[in-house]
């Protein structure tokens, strides 16, 4: 068989797949968010409503606007704060050494943990009764000691960004440690050599060498924080009352729990704008020529 | 301060430091370790030392919550999620990386996308069709949306690989008069085995640790083990020993499998953006 034909052959699976799996849900549910789509209602998936999905969104439900809050600032919050820890640990870490790396070695275990995971072990961590981190705190803050961190919206919206930014710091500085090896030593003797201080160095030469790396690793981070839901769904479920309902766990609670998959198809869509403008500045990286 | 000794300070400063990170890095899971080994009674206490017992386990594996089954179906639907995956995604890598195509760089950014779409959007259409065709709560509905998460980053991962292997043996190959698919078989798959292998343990982690999905296709017969997870929460609340056994049996494995391949654990995640 002519390669021509062949190297068509051979990505046609595959693009079936990805079809069958991912973009065929992706326009169904832009098809149902233009529904009435009740799950307990027959027919109801078929019979078109127009815009109205989106314009109760928008004008007619506050819940929705808390879930935008929500997650905005908790994506505004785990990107932060887990890029610049992960970048103060690569840095910590790069040098190599036994200690270095069987640091990094340790790194790898949060990362293969199922986020619900997570969830489940923060939220053992900071149980009021025998929670270790409950009580680390207490002693480093005694205003914080006996408090139901769960309980309180504010206290447990951080639980759930520690959560998050644990879970994520390893990965995050494996990245960049990764980045850091490929700054050319020289340029930083150079600079050290010419009487440079430490951090100096680090602003001049190291985190414009590091910009691509970082960029990379922020709109990565941005795109998951974005989706975030297992370990919300585990550690709060929302709660208390909605103070840590991300946008997926409002959709989920839409669709599944009060079956309006019309609607919430229509929330998933407008969920999905971000994505694409985040994938394109994703895909820009991958494809940069060397 | 000398110039020597500040270099001593600060050297011991860093190792304090990363001492720091490697505790609170492994806090949780090692309380959870030993939590899965506490009576009850124990775990209450916030106790460090304790006689260690292995009731736990028993439990969770009996009835009501036989975490057998769950561990069956989290194995069953991984295990098959990766072996439809793995060679689709194969051929398609090799295609991308040997030959050029119209339309090449829109598939994979097309591919590279999915992999972003949230999860939440993709089940709601495979909620109501699996309803209409009765594969709700099957092992056989999760295997197939899972592959939607799984087949993106084994594509990017394999095609990684393969452009890494030199192309001299194969194009020796041809002129010799083997065609493109012995090719393949003969000379392309021996060589990529390692990198194969590393995309299918990468994959199985992913298939294994995966939540919402399995949370809203499954109820009972199809159950995989993070959505077991609930089953542990009484009505007196959260039971801390069985929650941690199970949590074990959950991340055990997969310590094992990432530790096996994390030299490529960055490579993978990030789609080749990252070299």
């Amino acid at each position: 068989m002519r390669d021509n034909t062949l190297k068509y052959l051979l990505v046609l699976p595959a693009v079936v797949v990805v079809f069958a799996t991912a973009i065929w849900p992706l326009i169904e549910a832009a098809r149902l968010s233009f529904t009435v789509g009740r799950l307990n209602r027959p027919g109801s998936l078929e019979q078109y409503l127009g815009w109205e999905n989106y314009t109760w969104a928008f004008l007619e439900e506050p819940a929705f606007w808390n879930s935008v809050w929500v997650t905005a600032v908790y994506t505004v919050l785990t990107v932060g704060l887990t890029t610049i820890l992960a970048l103060g640990l690569a840095l910590l870490l790069a040098p190599g050494g036994r200690l270095r790396s069987s640091a990094q070695t340790l790194l790898i275990l949060p990362f293969a943990m199922s986020p619900a995971l997570i969830g489940v072990s923060f939220r053992f961590m900071f149980n009021p009764e025998f929670g270790l981190f409950d009580a680390f705190f207490g002693v480093l803050i005694p205003p914080l000691a006996d408090v139901s961190w769960l309980a309180d919206p504010n206290l447990a919206f951080a639980v759930v960004v520690m959560a998050d930014v644990w879970g994520w710091i390893p990965f995050l500085t494996l990245v960049l440690i990764g980045g850091l090896a490929s700054v050319p030593r020289d340029t930083i003797e150079a600079a050290q050599v010419d009487g440079a201080s430490g951090w100096r160095v680090f602003r001049d030469v190291t985190l414009p060498q590091l910009g691509p790396v970082l960029a990379v690793v922020i709109i990565l981070k941005s795109i998951f924080s974005l989706k975030t839901f297992d370990q919300v769904f585990m550690l709060t479920n929302g709660g208390p009352g909605t103070a840590t309902q991300t946008l997926s766990h409002y959709i989920y609670f839409n669709g599944m729990k009060y079956g309006q998959i019309g609607y919430s198809a229509a929330v998933a869509w407008l969920m999905v704008i971000p994505m694409i403008f985040l994938t394109y500045a994703y895909a820009k990286f991958v494809f940069r020529k060397d | 301060m000398t110039g020597k000794q500040r270099r001593q300070f600060w050297s011991a400063v860093h190792a304090v430091l990363i001492l720091v990170a490697i505790f609170i890095m492994l806090v949780p899971i090692v309380w959870i370790f030993l939590a899965a080994f506490k009576t009850h009674v124990d775990v209450y206490q916030l106790k460090l030392f304790f006689t260690p017992t292995l009731e736990n386990f028993d439990i969770v594996f009996d009835d009501p919550y036989r975490l057998g089954q769950k561990l069956f179906n989290s194995t069953f639907v991984a295990l098959v999620t990766v072996i439809i995956a793995i060679p689709i995604a194969t051929l398609a890598a090799y295609s991308f990386s040997r030959f050029s195509m119209r339309g090449e760089t829109m598939m994979l950014v097309i591919i590279l996308a999915t992999q972003f779409v949230p999860a939440v959007v993709i089940i709601l259409p495979f909620f109501v069709m699996f309803r209409d065709i009765g594969l709700l709560d099957t092992r056989t509905g999760l295997i197939l949306v899972n592959l939607a998460i799984v087949m993106p980053f084994a594509i990017w991962m394999i095609k990684g690989f393969i452009d890494g292997i030199p192309m001299d043996t194969e194009e020796a190959a041809m002129v010799d008069g083997s065609s493109r698919l012995q090719v393949i078989r003969n000379i392309v798959l021996p060589m990529a085995a390692p990198g194969l292998l590393t995309s299918a343990i990468f994959c199985f982690i992913i298939a294994w640790n995966e939540f919402l999905f399995a949370l809203i296709l499954t109820n009972k017969e199809a159950v995989t083990l993070p959505i077991g997870l609930a089953l542990f929460k009484g009505e007196e609340g959260d039971l801390w020993n069985l929650l941690s056994a199970a949590g074990i049996i959950i991340m055990a494995p997969m310590f094992v499998l990432a530790l096996m391949i994390r030299r490529y654990f960055v490579q993978g995640m990030t789609m080749g953006a990252v070299r």
